[in-house]
């Protein structure tokens, strides 16, 4: 109990943190739906040469730019905690800090990107606003929003559990920045952010369920498209895989910090 | 080498078994940290230069085992400010690590407080501090007070006393106006007084201040000490300091404690620490003219003039000061003269560049 009023602080900080570069807030608010526009918008009109009548696996031109709009708010929504430099902070000693206080070092991580997807869900609320207004998707029923919304900040923390692991593998690795980008990479593909899995082959989508990847962008863009999966399997899967690689993180932390030299302090 | 990785193997499993830091004896001691041949060994691997040395070194690794602290005995008891000096990687800062817990000895015993610092409890995290110089551990892009309230949840502090201590410090400190300035923008004295502040909110019981004073100009220096004196006398906790300026030393610790390549060089008062070198004092004097240097009575007092001969620097054994300074001041036109201001910062120059001194003494 005595935890709650230091989680509730960091958090605050965490916050104000975010808000401290007025300029960078303003960019993190329009940048991704600029890129958006300028690249998957213009990319799809053009594989489907503007005519919305052609089909591709099931998707016309409209639902196409549909399934990409939404995975735009799901990407802000779950994945855009990309800020964590961990592997940075280990490397350069940065992490003696946290060590000190009493206030554990994961505690203080999660209550900054629980701080962190506060701002994110005004940041995707306002690109949907944006997005619903250009007419590029149809506004779901409220019930339904709130389901998507639920659920994509549910699957953020398994996002932030994936990357806090890799981050920890700076204890032995000089830098981690491209295991970030492999998992960047082979995420964006096998969830279905780059293309619906309704593309993929049915072997593969069936092997698929049992992987986090999934359900990190197919999902949750089918939820606020009105395609509503099994929850409970989904769930299911989603906290297995939450709880494994949680519990991996704690046994790979326990072995760093037997190997820490906080460097340079 | 590999019996040397054998050793921080078995130490490392001594540690995971809780083997360090347990004897009885350091049980039953009030001292508030306890060290018995506490050594921690860091393993690393060579790289020749050039890409040819990349590749062979990403094939053929070769590992390199260092003691950055061997054997190391320590004991600290309460209300003491003691000075850890050394060199630059004489160990002092692994020191510093291991007693707040931030890294795992190899081996040795180790008590801080009665607990073992590495299993970083959260009531033995509550009862210290560090505060490092070279690194910043408020929040850069808020203000100090949001960093100070943070720390009141993180360290449990009550309203009254956060409020208390804040305006006492504060007041100290004379930063008030600076509370609700962006970390970024302050000048690096005016970091530094809030980074104390910030270590001190909760009261701590072992306060160690890794070079507090460094890269600060000579008014802030002074500001900081004396901050720090103040505190202690109204809080007496203990205080562990690294520096490299001698001026911290001499207004802070009544002990001082040296480490030259991992090991103890000296360990007592400071006043014992000036003698290191024999009972003398360094005198010098300035005259109105140049003075004759081959006159007999500067023979076996290692007489240093300047080119002009107006101006000597001398050792005079303590017993005789009053007797060779009457002298001087007699027989010649003295214009000035002045007996040293810190004996330590000569006898660290001397030792630092002849450590072979030491041993002769502790022998």
């Amino acid at each position: 109990m005595n935890s709650i009023p230091k989680w509730l602080e960091t958090i605050r900080i965490s916050i104000s943190k975010v808000m401290a570069y007025r300029l960078n807030f303003l960019l993190q608010i329009i940048g991704p739906t600029l890129v958006f526009f300028f690249i998957k918008y213009n990319l799809w009109s053009s594989i489907y040469q503007g005519d919305r009548t052609i089909l591709i696996s099931g998707y016309t031109l409209t639902a196409m730019l549909a399934y990409h709009t939404w995975g735009l708010v799901v990407e802000l929504l779950a994945s855009g905690f990309t800020a964590m430099n961990l592997s940075e902070d280990i490397r350069l000693g940065r992490i003696s800090t946290y060590l000190i206080y009493p206030f554990n070092f994961w505690e203080f991580h999660t209550a900054s990107f629980i701080g962190f997807q506060i701002t994110q869900v005004f940041i995707a609320l306002v690109t949907f606003g944006a997005v619903a207004l250009s007419g590029l998707i149809e506004v779901p029923m409220f019930t339904l929003l709130v389901k998507g919304f639920s659920y994509t900040l549910f699957i953020s923390f398994l996002w932030f559990v994936m990357n806090y692991g890799i981050g920890l593998l700076a204890f032995w690795l000089e830098d981690t920045w491209i295991l970030k980008v492999i998992l960047m990479v082979i995420s964006s593909f096998l969830s279905g952010a780059i293309l619906p899995l309704d593309l993929f082959p049915a072997g593969l989508v069936e092997v698929l369920k049992w992987t986090p990847f999934p359900y990190l962008s197919y999902y949750p863009i089918k939820i606020f498209m009105g395609v509503e999966p099994n929850y409970l399997f989904a769930i299911g899967v989603m906290t297995g895989w939450m709880a494994l690689i949680t519990y991996c993180n704690h046994l790979v932390w326990k072995k760093g910090m037997k190997l820490y030299t906080a460097a340079g302090m | 080498m590999s019996h040397l990785l054998c050793l921080s193997t078995f130490c490392k499993k001594m540690a995971e078994k809780g083997q360090i830091g347990q004897t009885p004896a350091m049980k039953n001691s009030t001292a508030l940290i306890q060290a018995n041949g506490l050594t921690k060994q860091f393993v690393s691997y060579k790289k020749e230069a050039g890409l040819k040395g990349t590749l062979k070194g990403f094939f053929n690794r070769e590992s390199v085992v260092k003691t950055a602290v061997g054997q190391f005995d320590f004991e600290v008891q309460k209300g003491e400010i003691i000075g850890l000096l050394g060199p630059n990687g004489a160990g002092k800062t692994t020191l510093m690590k291991m007693f707040t817990g931030i890294i795992v000895p190899s081996a040795g015993e180790l008590k801080v407080l009665g607990h073992n610092p590495w299993e970083r409890s959260k009531d033995f995290r509550k009862k210290i501090a560090l505060v490092m110089g070279q690194k910043s551990q408020l929040w850069w892009d808020i203000p100090a007070m949001d960093s100070f309230l943070l720390l009141q949840k993180y360290y449990e502090i009550n309203d009254r006393d956060f409020k208390q201590r804040i305006d006492m410090m504060s007041e100290l400190l004379d930063v008030k106006k600076l509370m609700h300035i962006q970390i970024r923008r302050l000048s690096l004295g005016e970091r530094m007084k809030l980074e104390l502040m910030a270590s001190l909110l909760h009261s701590p019981e072992v306060l160690f201040l890794d070079e507090p004073t460094i890269g600060l100009d000579l008014v802030a220096q002074e500001n900081i000490r004396q901050f720090i004196i103040n505190y202690h006398k109204q809080n007496q906790c203990s205080i562990i300091i690294t520096s490299h300026y001698m001026a911290d030393v001499q207004a802070l610790c009544q002990r001082l404690t040296l480490i030259l390549d991992g090991k103890k060089g000296f360990d007592g008062p400071l006043t014992q620490f000036e003698k290191i070198l024999g009972n003398e004092k360094v005198v010098s004097f300035t005259f109105e003219k140049a003075i004759d240097p081959l006159l007999p009575l500067w023979k076996g007092l290692d007489p240093k003039w300047n080119e002009l001969n107006n101006q000597v620097e001398l050792r005079i054994p303590e017993n005789e000061l009053r007797k060779i300074s009457g002298q001087i001041i007699e027989q010649f036109p003295v214009i000035d003269f002045a007996t040293e201001k810190m004996p330590i910062e000569r006898v660290m120059k001397t030792l630092m560049n002849n450590p072979k001194l030491l041993s002769e003494y502790n022998a």
